[in-house]
């Protein structure tokens, strides 16, 4: 029995068996929770261009699950990225582009979507790192913060975003962050629009015009709050950032005494006022040295 | 067209460049052709005054190049190859056409996604392969009339008429960047039974292809095909199925029949869907 042997050498993998259906849980989770996600976050962050206390106030209502955080962005958010991402390389690797033979527009569409990916993932990955830190073990967070990973404090959060933002003269985070926030919104419509495809959402040419136009616009709505969140981020001077700490400050303690903002000294930014605060100091002292009587302390 | 136009300037010569391999899984190489011009040729006729000189440009004797054709009225698909980088059928490629776009030369090469068997000839049963697979007919096998079938709806005939154009040329699987070209030796062990079979299961676990999925909604639509509607599902969610498909539609924009792919994707992607879902509950 030659045959049943060779057909027990190959029995299909449960990847293989289930393929269609995986396949198309890596088409759900782009977008829910991933997509509908990118777009909450990047609304939230264009909030700050309108001020800093609807910013903190996003911020608080964000954290307001308190311990159940983590679990919540590990589910419905690391874990379904990491799918989609693991499983889109694999996808990716299984064709063949060949957008210069055959220079369609969908034919490109279909070669930058798999380059938007692979940008998407690496930017990502520096994100979390850069912002969020990953795991908010303090050992961690400690270490990674000084080689400038793990900035973001989610209770000073519009101050201690643009001061990470401002490291690496100003420039290297702002251009990361441009490229990898456009290469997102470009992956998710142009994700959106295929997956009216694969779900059988819109099937005559007529349907996928129409789709094409409403995709269209929905990019553009996304662009420009993907560019107003990016604004908010980048533009604040040094100065601005005092002030924003201020109200950030203002706010955590109103709201710790009303009972509506979890209490949680982790979550300022006592790193970066610590930093700030010598400065600060260091400027005071000179000038008290060279103007008033005061006794240096 | 310049052939209509006497005041156009009519090249004394054409150069076709022909992408040629002497056996299956031997190296390719290129050969440079220089024939009369006339006004009027398609490529099988410029093929065939290849294949009367026998000569490249520099004057060298070889052999024919060899192709392969049939209805040379577009219906068969026989004659596809890829032509100035395009996949298409020889027979209704015009040469005054192609020399307009370019007027250097004409570059032919053999399907990119089948095994070459000799120059401009390749082995196409893969793309038929397919076809079994999702079953792509009516189930009439019976020794009793089953008497007259159902009426078809205009509706239901103007939606399956572009689809049943389809010739089985392979241009969809051709320009498709996710359908990959499988070409598998035999092995000094192996008898040929034992070869075709492994191919066979080579071919079906890799995709369908653009062609099948459309087939495959085409006899779903038909009155009596749809009674095994639900295996042709099965067999589009399978390894190699429907969800290998990664949208960049040019299946739909080489389409030599002009059939709409992309619409026949979406509604398998939609049938699929439901069926899955379905079989799931019903489990």
């Amino acid at each position: 029995m030659s045959d049943s042997n060779s057909d027990s050498n190959s029995e299909p993998s449960f990847f293989t068996k289930h393929e269609f259906a995986i396949r198309r849980l890596h088409s759900l989770t782009g977008i829910v929770p991933l997509g509908l996600y990118m777009c909450v976050h990047l609304t939230t962050n264009a909030s700050l261009l309108g001020s800093v206390e609807i910013f903190q106030r996003a911020v608080f209502l964000i954290h307001s699950p308190g311990p159940l955080l983590p679990l919540i962005e590990w589910g419905g958010i690391f874990l379904p990225l990491l799918f989609h991402a693991g499983l889109g390389i694999w996808i990716a690797k299984t064709g063949r582009s060949n957008s210069s033979q055959y220079q369609f527009t969908s034919n490109k569409r279909y070669t930058w979507q798999r380059w938007t990916g692979f940008i998407a993932l690496v930017y990502l990955f520096l994100h979390v790192m850069h912002l969020h830190g990953g795991i908010h073990a303090e050992g961690w967070m400690n270490a990674i913060y000084k080689v400038g990973f793990g900035q973001f404090s989610p209770y000073n959060a519009g101050s201690s975003l643009v001061d990470a933002m401002n490291l690496g003269y100003g420039i290297i985070w702002p251009a990361i962050y441009l490229v990898g926030v456009l290469a997102c919104v470009y992956h998710f419509i142009n994700g959106l629009w295929t997956a009216g495809i694969t779900w059988g959402l819109w099937i005559s040419p007529q349907a996928q015009a129409r789709a094409t136009k409403v995709c269209v616009a929905l990019g553009v709505v996304l662009t420009v709050i993907s560019l107003a969140a990016w604004a908010g981020a980048v533009f604040p001077s040094k100065d601005d950032v005092a002030k924003m700490r201020a109200i950030e400050d203002r706010m955590y303690e109103a709201g710790v005494v009303s009972g509506t903002v979890l209490e949680n000294e982790h979550k300022r930014d006592l790193r970066g006022r610590a930093a700030a605060e010598e400065s600060v100091d260091a400027s005071d002292g000179e000038q008290a040295s060279t103007g008033t009587t005061e006794p240096a302390s | 067209m310049i052939a209509l136009d006497p005041a156009a300037n009519r090249p004394q010569f054409i150069n076709v460049r022909v992408k040629r391999q002497d056996g299956p899984g031997q190296e390719p190489y290129w050969q440079l052709f220089k024939i009369d011009y006339e006004p009027e040729l398609n490529v099988i006729s410029v093929l065939q005054r290849i294949a009367a000189l026998s000569k490249t440009s520099d004057g060298k004797k070889v052999t024919p190049v060899v192709w392969d054709c049939g209805c040379l009225e577009e219906v068969c698909g026989a004659c596809t190859m890829q032509i100035n980088g395009r996949v298409r059928q020889s027979c209704s490629a015009l040469v005054d056409q192609l020399l307009k776009d370019n007027a250097d030369e004409i570059v032919l090469e053999p399907m990119s996604k089948f095994p070459v068997l000799r120059d401009l000839m390749v082995d196409r049963r893969r793309l038929f392969k397919a076809l079994e697979k999702v079953k792509a007919w009516v189930p009439v096998d019976s020794y009793y009339n089953m008497g007259p079938g159902e009426r078809q709806l205009r509706a239901t005939q103007e939606q399956n008429y572009p689809l049943s154009q389809c010739m089985s040329c392979g241009c969809c699987v051709d320009a498709c960047p996710q359908y990959n070209k499988i070409e598998l030796e035999r092995k000094k062990d192996e008898t040929e039974e034992e070869f075709k079979k492994r191919e066979e299961k080579a071919w079906d676990k890799a995709f369908v292809g653009p062609h099948a999925i459309s087939q495959a909604m085409l006899f779903n639509n038909h009155p009596t095909g749809k009674s095994i509607a639900g295996e042709r599902l099965d067999a589009l969610t399978a390894p190699g199925g429907i969800q290998a498909c990664g949208n960049a539609q040019n299946c739909v924009a080489v389409c030599p029949k002009e059939i709409p792919l992309t619409t026949s994707i979406a509604r398998a992607g939609r049938a699929t869907t439901i069926h899955t879902i379905k079989k799931w509950f019903e489990k």
